[in-house]
């Protein structure tokens, strides 16, 4: 028995002495275009988000042995793929202050540093302190809508409004999805007003959401529940009030917990521009739309706290 | 207690299967749980209750403007305010043809106006947080005469504050028909 005992510890150890054989680099490319912001800022990102999502990966003794280092490659490189801070200077302000936005969303929803990550390296915790510097940093840049007398939206509406509102015959999603051009009489359920990236935006409900939101059915919301979420850019006028300039992307989400078992249950698409471009180089785009909602597991993966009364 | 020289290999696995479901249990433990995932309060999947229309101040009302389409919306930093212009069949069909504002009789159209508030499930939105006021204007025709009726609600639960009427818009009730159609392609 002993002997069957120690031939079995011998046989697992040289297995992992020979896997410990079998593995990619990590690279580490230069530093190209590192995030710029106060270092009060920068020391949070440092500490909490550099270790994955950047090129300065430091990997601890632990993470070293196969198979954790497996893992922790496959990881890392996953994360620079969503965002790198170490090439995240060379995108437009914007989308620099956006994607910084969604970091604070993922770490208030306890889905950044990933719990895991967080386990063996503790030091990488986001405290509530941390949360609020980043928070009052992001306040701090993100500017009103530009105030202007020109009507930005006036040539578009013009041409919305020849065209019988249909600006373009839009093509159907990457993954397939068609346009549902019927969502303009949906009914509105929720408005936001996006200081993030000055867009005003509206949500829209099919029927059967609107009747799960009237029977209180909406954790899980039913198949067949779809969304239409329309982005219009923000212009002030000499009034200060904040209007819909030009139309800027309609998104959808679609209910089906089987079809869409894969993404998290809801069918995703979106589709940009008066064009109506649909979004994505490939079917893979709805990765973004995923990792975007996945910390909202608590409510089925929806932001919109829908208001109730159109029934 | 003697130590088992020799086990039967049935009771061997099952230890076996019992130390291993203990040692994973154990790795899952350190892995996912213990340290952050509790700190985060859950989301509450509810209703925008706070402003939704409730029964009181639905039934001040000539009709329930949440049942319209979307004509429009806007939000007012200086009031801390966000509107949505809803309209009935009539009315939406109407604003989405004709870059001139003047409604057919039949049209109904209402300002929902909202006080608001930081998104929970979001930092960098805001959304609507209870309802400050309702402004309808109806467009009817008597035999031969077109009429603008404007009636403003205000107030928890909401009440009315203004009413009036006339054959040509009053100045409240014109800034309302004369909000263009936001783009909807």
């Amino acid at each position: 028995m002993f002997r069957f005992l120690l031939r079995a510890v011998a046989i697992v150890a040289l297995l992992f002495l020979a896997l410990q054989l079998v593995r990619k680099p990590l690279p580490r490319p230069p530093v190209t275009a590192d995030f710029q912001a106060p270092p009060e800022v920068k020391q949070i990102l440092k500490k909490s988000c550099y270790g994955c999502h950047s090129n300065e990966t430091k990997l601890a003794w632990f993470d070293l042995p196969v198979p954790a280092y497996w893992i922790v490659r496959d990881h890392v490189l996953e994360a620079r793929a969503r965002i790198n801070f170490s090439e995240i200077g060379k995108l437009p302000a914007a989308q620099q202050r956006g994607a910084l936005f969604e970091c604070v969303m993922q770490v208030s929803r306890g889905a950044m540093p990933i719990p895991a990550y967080v386990s063996f390296h503790p030091e990488a915790k986001v405290s509530e302190q941390d949360l609020t510097v980043l928070k009052n940093y992001l306040s701090s840049i993100s500017p009103a809508p530009p105030t202007t007398s020109d009507d930005t939206g006036a040539e578009q509406y013009q041409k919305w409004l020849a065209t019988g509102n249909e600006l373009s015959k839009p093509a159907a999603a990457p993954n397939g999805i068609a346009f549902p051009s019927d969502y303009k009489n949906w009914k509105p359920i929720s408005s936001t007003d996006r200081f993030d990236n000055n867009t005003i935006r509206q949500i829209l409900a099919n029927d059967v959401a609107i009747k799960a939101i009237a029977e209180n059915q909406i954790n899980p919301w039913p198949d067949g529940a779809t969304f239409a979420k329309i982005a219009w850019l923000a212009q002030t006028g000499s009034d200060g009030v904040i209007r819909p300039g030009p139309f800027f992307q309609v998104e959808f989400m679609i209910r089906d917990k089987q079809k869409y078992a894969n993404t998290l249950g809801w069918g995703w698409a979106r589709w940009r521009g008066a064009e109506l471009k649909p979004y994505g180089k490939d079917a893979n785009f709805v990765d973004e739309c995923v990792g975007c909602h996945r910390p909202l597991s608590d409510t089925n993966y929806v932001f919109t706290e829908p208001i109730r009364g159109q029934q | 207690m003697t130590r088992p020289t020799s086990m039967k290999p049935a009771k061997m696995r099952s230890r076996l299967t019992q130390s291993s479901a203990v040692l994973a249990l154990l790795s899952y433990a350190l892995i996912s749980g213990c340290s952050s995932g509790s700190r985060v309060a859950p989301l509450v999947a509810t209703v925008n209750e706070s402003a939704s229309l409730s029964a009181a101040s639905a039934s001040a009302l000539p009709a329930n403007p949440l049942r319209w389409s979307i004509i429009t919306s806007f939000i007012d930093p200086k009031n801390s305010t966000m509107s949505t212009l809803y309209g009935n069949d009539i009315a939406v069909q109407h604003a989405r043809a004709n870059s001139k504002h003047d409604y057919p009789p039949g049209s109904h159209i209402a300002l929902v106006t909202w006080t608001r508030r930081d998104d929970p499930r979001y930092f960098g939105a805001r959304i609507p947080d209870q309802i400050k006021s309702i402004e309808f204007v109806f467009v009817t025709e008597l035999p031969g005469e077109t009429k603008f009726r404007h009636e403003k609600f205000e107030g928890n639960p909401l009440a009315k504050t203004q009413s009036d009427e006339s054959a040509t818009p009053s100045p409240d009730a014109a800034a309302l028909l004369n909000l263009r159609a936001a783009v909807l392609p």
